[in-house]
């Protein structure tokens, strides 16, 4: 954790109480209890990753941090203020779940529209908007209307108006969802690069890998009730399981590694060559498609079994 | 034209409304926040809710004065014009050519009031545009926003709800101001293109006039027939030419050549657009028994807007002026009368009915009748009576001294008193208007119905000096200026309604305010009770039992609860007319049609009257968009 600086302390960026939200009908009947009773303090520097099934609570979570509802009981705190205190906006970007945004601008003006609400300088909006197009890729589609877009160019763009603002916290709700691998990961990379910044993130996601592969603490909330908190490395560590991985070596070897592993009563559960994931081979070949454009695969026959000869 | 509500001048108004302005303003405060603690209270326990409301009174202050930010203001204005541009809303402004495009098909340039009917049509359609524009824009934005959660992206935003309104409020003012203006110039120049016509007169077709009737050697004839009409012609001796007024206008006639060779060139029509400037008296009236009232005779209409006089009786009507000075008005009055006839019998109905003017000094009683004229009922607006009051009147009518005789407790009162009579006023051949009949810029205009069994009617508006003239365009500038501050009214209560309704139904509420605004003068009688058949549930009983709305209820228990449910419906319209617009009064197309210039003051009492509602309105949607969840 960075620990914003020098202090020994973290800084607390944000703090519920007892957070509570209950969503009732027209006539006051309790329809839901959303959330129950959250207590959380996520301080300066982290990536903190909200995990959840579809209503857990993690978009209310959000939406009650940023002042779009109100608690029914507790209180959520956002850099000391309440959450329903505009002022606390100033230093906050969000990145809504679905880009919601106004589809009759371009995207040029989408970012000065934003500017304008932090009451940017026309020439820092201009800066900005010029920078942030450039980082989110879409410096070419600027005097594009935002119906144009597509889904993946109109997150990217949401992306960028959060960022309008040079925040110091970031919320960011599901903001994988609609972006292609070589976009998700460059969304990762962002993310990772906004932390070396110094800035605070929130996001919540269906998509377990990337949390887990940017996280530095998660909360997991089912059924509205924070079910575990810690960092990412210890909850996920298998301290009863030991993995041992090198290179090199032969057979004999990893049958001498096996035989002593199980002369003192360990248990091998898997020896074998470890696969990549998915988003690392995607990427891999589109980085070789780039190196060498006229290179095809070869037809037909799946590369595994094309190895065992078949 | 008819003018029902004729406003006090500003200084005398501001002091009357502005204390009922406060008391309705702090009225909706006390029960706004007592609705907001009940709320609280319910949910939360009363000590939560009242800290509730005083964080809530405290917010609302630092939003509006405090921490409201222009620049946010102006990017959401900005926001909201740029919405309006690509979503097409410039289709008004082709609906409204469209709509001029096929009304030259229909307007009859041939009508008696041709400039009325064109001013009429292109005023009410800007209105009805205009007013549906903002009617869409208000109730459909924020909604819309909502719905879409293009919202949250700007609520997350260090942006104050008070900014989120009123960017809109100015967005879509701005948006109406460019296409009112629009509207504006093309009616100007559909009116004035609609109103364009020439005549012509051939030199054989004018001849001498006969004897005895103009100077002699006078030519006349009559134009060609253009736009339904003819106008006669007078050429003197001297060569002047002169056209006379015909539908309301005149043309002005230039000869050309001479002799054989002689042309008569007739230009184009002028005085069809006027912006007459009235100076109005205070109308009284005086009974057959020449006693002073504050109204007039009921000849059976329900509108009471005219009283009426008795003929051939000391009846009349008297409109006191104040302010006159030969510097103001050195030739003497130029009055303009339009008088409602009422026959009781048929007469010469060829005719119209007799009446005189008479100037008379309120001080001396010095009476000088100067005319005696016709009226004749269902007179055309476009031809008001013009009565001219010379500074010397040479051989009046009448002379005499008459005494107005008023009831008091104390008895009945003469002005001037017996031993203030001075008969030999009467001696005089000729009067000065501001020596003789004027006392301290104060004089009295009387007109009197001369015929036994018939009677005439006005209302303080149907007399008035004509000043002088004012400009045209600059009236009708005023009258869009009127239709600007309705739409930015219908603004500002959509905006409002649409904060805490649904986008249909803030559309129905706001409708629901401009037609309760229209009949806001009606609500208020109906709840004074001035009205005729009891309050709203008394008329409904008297409507199904077909019950006279004049004769008494049969007293009963029925009678008794129907008085108690008005009486709690009585508070409930006051209270509901309290805080609409009075709509009514704010049409000024009439004035524009009618040729009348709009006051200033009128100008800046609406404009303050807007402003009265319009800010509440979106105070009260302020605090009813911070009360409700954007995410819900």
């Amino acid at each position: 954790m960075s620990g914003g600086g020098t202090r020994n302390v973290p800084e607390v960026v944000v703090e519920t109480r007892n957070l509570t939200k209950v969503y009732r009908d027209f006539w006051g009947r309790q329809k839901v209890r959303a959330l129950k009773a959250l207590d959380l303090t996520i301080f300066r520097g982290e990536i903190f990753g909200l995990l959840g099934p579809n209503g857990s609570g993690k978009t209310t979570t959000m939406k009650l941090l940023l002042g779009l509802l109100f608690p029914t009981e507790g209180q959520a705190l956002v850099f000391g203020k309440d959450a329903t205190d505009v002022s606390k906006n100033e230093r906050i970007g969000y990145l809504p779940e679905e880009t919601y945004l106004y589809r009759f601008l371009t995207g040029e003006e989408t970012l000065d529209f934003f500017g304008r609400l932090f009451n940017l300088p026309a020439a820092i909006r201009r800066q900005r908007t010029a920078e942030l197009l450039e980082l989110v890729g879409l410096t070419a589609a600027r005097k594009r209307q935002v119906r144009e877009y597509s889904k993946g160019m109109a997150r990217r763009l949401g992306l960028a108006q959060a960022l309008i603002n040079d925040p110091e916290l970031i919320l960011l709700d599901e903001p994988t969802t609609g972006l292609d691998p070589i976009g998700t990961r460059a969304m990762k990379d962002l993310i990772l690069r906004l932390r070396d910044q110094g800035k605070t993130i929130i996001m919540c996601s269906h998509l377990l890998a990337d949390v887990q592969d940017v996280c530095d603490r998660i909360g997991i909330l089912y059924q509205g009730e924070l079910k575990e908190l810690g960092r990412v490395d210890a909850l996920l560590k298998m301290r009863d399981i030991t993995e041992i991985r090198f290179s090199g070596g032969d057979g004999a070897l990893v049958d001498e590694v096996k035989a002593a592993i199980e002369r003192r009563n360990g248990k091998v559960h898997f020896i074998g060559n470890p696969t990549t994931t998915l988003e690392e081979l995607f990427l891999q070949i589109i980085r070789e498609s780039e190196l060498h454009p006229g290179r095809r695969a070869r037809g037909g026959v799946p590369s595994e079994q094309s190895a065992l000869g078949l | 034209m008819v003018v029902e509500n004729l406003l006090p001048p500003f200084q005398r108004w501001i002091l009357l409304a502005l204390p009922i302005w406060l008391g309705v303003i702090l009225a909706v405060l006390v029960i706004g926040l007592f609705l907001g603690w009940l709320a609280g209270a319910l949910e939360r326990g009363p000590m939560a809710a009242l800290q509730q409301v005083v964080r809530a009174l405290r917010q609302g202050y630092e939003d509006f004065v405090l921490r409201l930010s222009f620049g946010r203001i102006l990017g959401l204005a900005y926001l909201a014009v740029k919405e309006c541009y690509r979503r097409k809303v410039v289709t008004v402004f082709v609906i409204f050519l469209i709509l001029l495009m096929f009304a030259g098909w229909h307007i009859d340039p041939a009508n008696r009031e041709p400039a009325v009917l064109y001013l009429n049509f292109v005023l009410s359609t800007t209105t009805y545009l205009m007013l549906l524009l903002a009617l869409f824009l208000a109730s459909f934005s924020l909604p819309t926003d909502i719905r879409n959660r293009t919202i949250h992206a700007v609520i997350t935003k260090p942006v104050r709800a008070s900014e989120i309104l009123s960017g809109r409020a100015v967005g879509f003012a701005v948006v109406g101001t460019v296409i009112l203006l629009a509207m504006g110039v093309v009616s100007y120049l559909f009116v004035v293109l609609g109103l364009n016509h020439r005549h012509t007169i051939a030199p054989e077709n004018l001849v001498p006039m006969g004897e005895g009737q103009t100077a002699e050697g006078t030519l006349t004839g009559l134009t060609t027939l253009n736009y339904g009409h003819r106008h006669r012609v007078y050429v003197d001796v001297g060569g002047e030419g002169r056209v006379e007024v015909s539908r309301g206008h005149y043309h002005r006639m230039r000869i050309v050549g001479s002799g054989e060779n002689v042309r008569y060139e007739i230009g184009p029509p002028e005085g069809f657009l006027l912006a007459r400037v009235p100076v109005y008296g205070k109308l009284e009236f005086r009974d057959r028994d020449g006693l002073d009232t504050d109204k007039g005779l009921n000849v059976g209409d329900e509108w009471t807007y005219r009283g009426f006089i008795q003929g051939a009786s000391p009846a009349a009507l008297i409109w006191t002026f104040e302010g006159l000075s030969p510097r103001r008005f050195p030739e003497g009055l130029l009055l303009e009368v339009t008088l409602g006839v009422f026959r009781t019998h048929k007469g010469n109905i060829e005719k119209g009915v007799l009446g005189s003017i008479a100037v008379r000094n309120p001080k001396t009683g010095l009476y000088v009748e100067t005319e005696i004229f016709e009226s004749k009922e269902f007179a055309e607006a476009a031809e008001i009576k013009q009565l001219f009051i010379p500074r010397k009147i040479v051989k009046p009518t009448s002379v005499q001294i008459i005494q107005r005789k008023r009831n008091t407790p104390e008895g009945i009162k003469l002005s001037p008193p017996d031993e203030k009579l001075y008969s030999a006023l009467t001696q005089k051949e000729e009067f000065d208007l501001y020596e003789d009949l004027t006392d301290n810029g104060r004089t009295e205009i009387w007109i009197r119905c001369l015929e036994p069994g018939q009677y005439f009617g006005a209302a303080q508006p149907d007399l008035y000096i004509r000043a002088r003239d004012g400009s045209f365009v600059l009236n009708l500038m005023k009258g869009c200026y009127g239709i600007w501050l309705v739409m930015l009214i219908v603004l500002a209560y959509g905006i409002a309604a649409s904060t805490f309704l649904s986008a249909p139904v803030a559309m129905v509420a706001t409708i629901g305010v401009l037609i309760g605004g229209l009949f806001r003068d009606f609500m208020i009688k109906l709840a004074l009770g001035q009205t005729y058949g009891g309050g709203p549930f008394e008329s409904a009983y008297r409507l199904v039992t077909q019950e006279n709305v004049m004769s008494e209820l049969e007293p009963g228990l029925g009678t008794l609860l129907l008085k108690m449910a008005d009486v709690l419906a009585r508070g409930f319209l006051f209270a509901v007319a309290a805080v609409l617009p009075p709509l009514g009064q704010f049409g000024w197309s009439d004035w524009v049609a009618h040729g009348f210039d709009i006051p200033w003051d009128h100008v800046l009492i609406r404009s303050i009257q807007t402003f009265a509602f319009a800010l509440p309105a979106l105070v009260v949607g302020y605090f009813l968009f911070k009360a409700r969840e954007i995410a819900e």
